[in-house]
């Protein structure tokens, strides 16, 4: 199949870029396309033009500054399962991006793209809920940070201004007291998740939870938070009955669909699973505590 | 309608400088404004890695970039894989499919040696896990995925044979992924097929070694890789005997 024509603009700067969302009638952002371009030939997408930010070189980068860890819009999902960075200081991170479609799509596919995507099958909204990141904007009127609970919407529909372009997603760098951890279920490579969970633990010095924060994938209309689980964790000492309720109440939060991988009871039963081994992860990453899984499945 | 725009596409070492319109694939580039059908088209949706080229230097899928952002680029596709600096007649990748059955019914082939072209680029001695994880992009559907994870490491082992036979001239790692121009070993006497021990397959199993009768007699799958080549006329003998030029 081949995409109904279309204008291809390719702006060197985000300040162009900014100035043709600006000026041109209801253009698509192009990034790494891994959604997009097969949106386009099967004319899902038909937009009369295209802004392709691929030759934006300053939006190519992942790195610590301002106290967050930042990806611009051109960091692959490659680039963050190549980084050290990633692999010595964001668990949730490092577990997610090898599990993400496959190593072709890895090399090209952007972690940006994917959180502006706002599939609900996405793995990176889960992840950035769980950290609450936030989703720098940039329009006419300069930066804007959103919030990713302020930030998710609908299927595909988001915060996101018609003229804007989002340039960086940022998380807060870790506590030293501090872990993550996202598990992902999926029934093979190159599938979007049947269900997931993204999870983020800070402890005190005294090993009690200080706050957590859990994104689901694939289980709502949204990457989800289940924050009547954060709630029960919060003020807790880790343990496996805590994170078996936990679980549970992610579970009864979730709303996920039956379909042609598995019933809706099933994927509410993974959801609880997942969280319990990602809750355990990210304690034991933490640095302060080992939980015995007791789901070990 | 879209003007059509000129982009420069360096495909296996040579420039072609092309017109074509922003919504055309770099697949349907490479196939049907090159020519150059090595490059399959396998499932239209980005699924089976049957279109998998290296663009600088890494696999992608060609079916899920338009032409115009390889514009510039280095692309490497199945058809330089014999005059990359590692190859002898056809490439270390292909000569493993060929021992190791690694085809069936070959469709998936093409994008098969990309992907393990770039593993062993980055990884030249990966073990089975590293090398189904740089495969798992690219699906089989003759289900036979075993005998190309055999193949792969067959290749691994080939090059890092030749390497340790070169004192290490032979760039198993893989750095240079120009054309032929780019290639040190030129017209070198890399180990050819002729009962070089250090060439044997060391399997007691296998094809009796990479000089024995190949009893499946597959060689001509692979043939139109290989025969275009310029290699001297003495390798011609061996080739001749070897892979059975029966087209």
């Amino acid at each position: 199949m081949k995409s109904a024509p279309f204008e291809h603009h390719e702006p060197d700067t985000v300040d162009e870029a900014v100035s043709l969302l600006e000026s041109l009638d209801d253009p698509t952002i192009l990034a790494g396309g891994q959604s997009l371009v097969p949106m386009l030939r099967f004319r899902l997408a038909n937009p009369d033009v295209v802004v392709d930010i691929n030759g934006i070189d300053s939006l190519d980068y992942l790195d610590e500054g301002d106290g967050h860890l930042r990806l611009g819009a051109l960091a692959r999902h490659a680039d963050v399962e190549d980084s050290d960075l990633i692999d010595e200081k964001y668990g949730s991170f490092a577990d997610a991006a090898p599990l993400v479609a496959d190593p072709q799509i890895r090399n090209r596919g952007t972690v940006v793209g994917s959180v502006a995507q706002a599939d609900p099958k996405g793995d990176w909204g889960s992840i950035l809920l769980a950290h609450e990141g936030e989703v720098i904007a940039t329009g006419p009127d300069g930066d804007r940070a959103i919030p990713a609970d302020e930030f998710f919407l609908l299927p595909y529909d988001t915060t996101l201004g018609e003229q804007e372009l989002i340039t960086e997603i940022r998380v807060p760098e870790p506590a030293p007291t501090e872990g993550s951890a996202y598990h992902k279920l999926k029934r093979k490579t190159g599938d979007y998740a049947m269900a997931g969970v993204g999870v983020r633990l800070v402890f005190d010095d005294d090993g009690v939870i200080e706050s957590a924060g859990i994104g689901m994938t694939a289980v709502d209309i949204t990457n989800a938070r289940a924050t009547d689980a954060e709630e029960h964790l919060e003020g807790e000492r880790p343990s496996p009955d805590l994170f078996a309720t936990a679980g549970e109440l992610a579970a009864e939060q979730s709303n996920p669909e039956s379909d042609e991988h598995g019933g809706a009871d099933y994927k509410e039963r993974m959801v609880d699973v997942l969280t319990q081994r990602a809750l355990s992860d990210a304690a034991e990453r933490a640095g302060t505590v080992t939980v015995q899984r007791r789901v070990t499945q | 309608m879209t003007d059509e725009r000129e982009i420069t596409l360096t495909v296996n070492g040579t420039e072609h400088t092309i017109e074509v319109e922003p919504r055309r694939l770099l697949v349907h580039a490479i196939r049907e404004d090159l020519d150059m059908t090595g490059t399959h088209i396998g499932c239209d949706t980005g699924n089976c890695g049957a279109c998998t080229v290296l663009k600088d230097g890494e696999p992608i899928k060609s079916c899920l970039m338009f032409a115009a952002q390889a514009d510039g680029a280095e692309i490497l596709t199945v058809e330089g894989m014999e005059d990359l600096p590692e190859a002898d007649d056809i490439h270390p990748l292909q000569e493993g499919f060929r021992e190791e059955h690694g085809l069936q019914c070959g469709y998936c082939t093409p994008g098969m040696l990309m992907a393990g072209k770039a593993l062993l680029d980055e990884h030249p001695d990966p073990d089975e896990e590293t090398i189904r994880d740089a495969i798992s992009g690219n699906l089989c559907r003759c289900t036979g995925y075993q005998n190309i994870v055999r193949s792969i490491e067959y290749a691994a082992e080939e090059l890092e044979n030749r390497a340790a036979a070169d004192g290490g001239a032979v760039a198993a790692d893989g750095a240079t992924d120009g054309g032929p121009a780019a290639s040190p070993e030129g017209g070198h006497a890399a180990p050819e097929f002729g009962g070089d021990a250090d060439t044997f397959c060391g399997r007691e199993d296998c094809c009796g070694g990479p000089d024995g009768a190949d009893p499946f007699d597959r060689d001509a799958l692979l043939d139109d890789a290989g025969d275009a080549d310029d290699t001297a006329d003495a390798d011609a003998g061996t080739d001749a005997n070897d892979r059975g030029d029966t087209k």
